[in-house]
C-alpha cells in the first residue's frame, strides 16, 4: 500500500469517497431505505473521507516518531474534528441526541479499519522484500 | 552467449575471459554491467589510501558532509557524495534507505518491521540500519529491477 502524500493525496479521498458511497448506496437499497438527509449525509461522506485520509497521510511527515504517539495523535485529530463539526451542527440547526455518540462511533469504526488495513500492508510488503531478497541471494549463489 | 565456468584448482586470482569476435549489444550490455559491478571504491581508511571491490561494501552513510564506505573490516572516507555513488555504481545493486544512507542489496541478510513502522535492515555482518518509511517505496521498486537483472 502506498504512502499518502501530497501527489495521491487527492486520489486517495477520491477513492475513499467513492467506496463508502457505494456501500452507503448499497445498504440502502438492500434495506429499502430512504434517506431523508441524502445530500447532507453524502457531503458528510466527503467532509470524513478527507480527514482520515488527511490523518492517516500524517505518517508521511512524522517517520521519525514513534508509531503508537502517532497513531494516538491521528484518532484524536479526527475524533476532534468530528466532534466539532457535530457541535457546530447541533448549534447551527440542532441534532438528534445520540448524534455525537454515533458520529464518533461512524468515525472510530472505518478509521480502525483504515489503520489496520495499512499497517497490516507494511509487513505484507516486508516479506515480499524478503521473499525477493532470498531469490536474489539464491541466484547469486 | 554462451558462459562457460571452468574450475582451475591452485589459482592465485579468479578472473573472467572475454572471448569475442564483434560487439553486440548483449556484449556491450554485460560489459557495462560488469564493469560496475567489479568496480572500486576508493577513499582513505587510517590514514592509507585504500582500494575496494565495491561488491564488498555493505553499505555507504555521510556523516557531517562525509561519506563512509563499509566493509566487514574497514570504513573509507570517500570524496564523493551519496548521489556521486549511486551514479558512479548504478549497476552494483546500490539502493538508497534514508537521506544519508545507501545500502548494497547483495549484503543484506533480511528486513524486519519495527513497531514504529520502520524497516530495519539486518546485514550479512549482522550490523543493523534503519530504512525510513518514505524511501520503502523506491526500496521496493529498486528490489524488483534488481531481481529481474539478476533472473534474466
Amino acid at each position: 500500500m502506498k504512502l499518502i502524500n501530497k501527489k495521491n493525496f487527492i486520489s486517495i479521498v477520491c477513492i475513499s469517497f467513492t467506496l463508502i458511497v457505494c456501500g452507503k448506496l448499497l445498504i440502502e437499497k438492500a434495506f429499502g431505505f430512504t434517506d431523508v438527509h441524502y445530500t447532507g449525509n453524502i457531503l458528510l461522506c466527503l467532509g470524513f473521507s478527507v480527514i482520515i485520509t488527511a490523518a492517516l497521510a500524517l505518517h508521511f511527515y512524522m517517520q521519525r516518531f514513534p508509531l503508537i504517539p502517532v497513531l494516538a495523535v491521528q484518532y484524536l485529530l479526527v475524533i476532534g474534528t468530528t466532534a466539532g463539526i457535530v457541535k457546530a451542527v447541533d448549534v447551527i440547526a440542532g441534532t438528534a441526541t445520540n448524534a455525537m455518540w454515533q458520529m464518533l462511533l461512524s468515525v472510530t469504526i472505518p478509521f480502525v479499519v483504515s489503520a489496520a488495513v495499512y499497517y497490516m500492508a507494511f509487513f505484507r510488503q516486508i516479506k515480499k522484500a524478503n521473499d525477493i531478497l532470498a531469490e536474489i541471494n539464491r541466484e547469486k549463489a | 552467449m554462451r558462459f562457460i565456468k571452468t574450475r582451475e584448482e591452485g589459482l592465485k586470482e579468479n578472473y573472467l575471459e572475454l572471448h569475442y569476435d564483434g560487439m553486440d549489444s548483449e556484449t556491450v550490455e554485460l560489459i557495462a554491467r560488469l564493469d560496475t559491478t567489479l568496480a572500486n571504491v576508493e577513499g582513505i581508511c587510517e590514514e592509507r589510501h585504500v582500494s575496494v571491490p565495491v561488491t564488498e561494501v555493505l553499505y555507504f552513510e555521510t556523516v557531517d558532509r562525509k561519506t563512509f564506505a563499509y566493509t566487514d573490516k574497514m570504513c573509507i572516507e570517500m570524496r564523493m557524495t551519496l548521489n556521486n555513488v549511486l551514479d558512479m555504481y548504478s549497476g552494483a545493486g546500490l539502493i538508497r534507505i534514508s537521506r544519508s544512507a545507501v545500502v548494497n542489496v547483495y549484503r543484506i541478510d533480511h528486513l524486519q518491521g519495527d513497531m514504529n513502522m520502520r524497516t530495519v535492515i539486518f546485514m550479512k555482518n549482522g550490523e543493523r540500519l534503519i530504512m525510513n518509511r518514505g524511501y520503502k517505496k523506491e526500496f521496493m521498486a529498486e528490489l524488483e529491477r534488481i531481481r529481474e537483472r539478476s533472473v534474466k
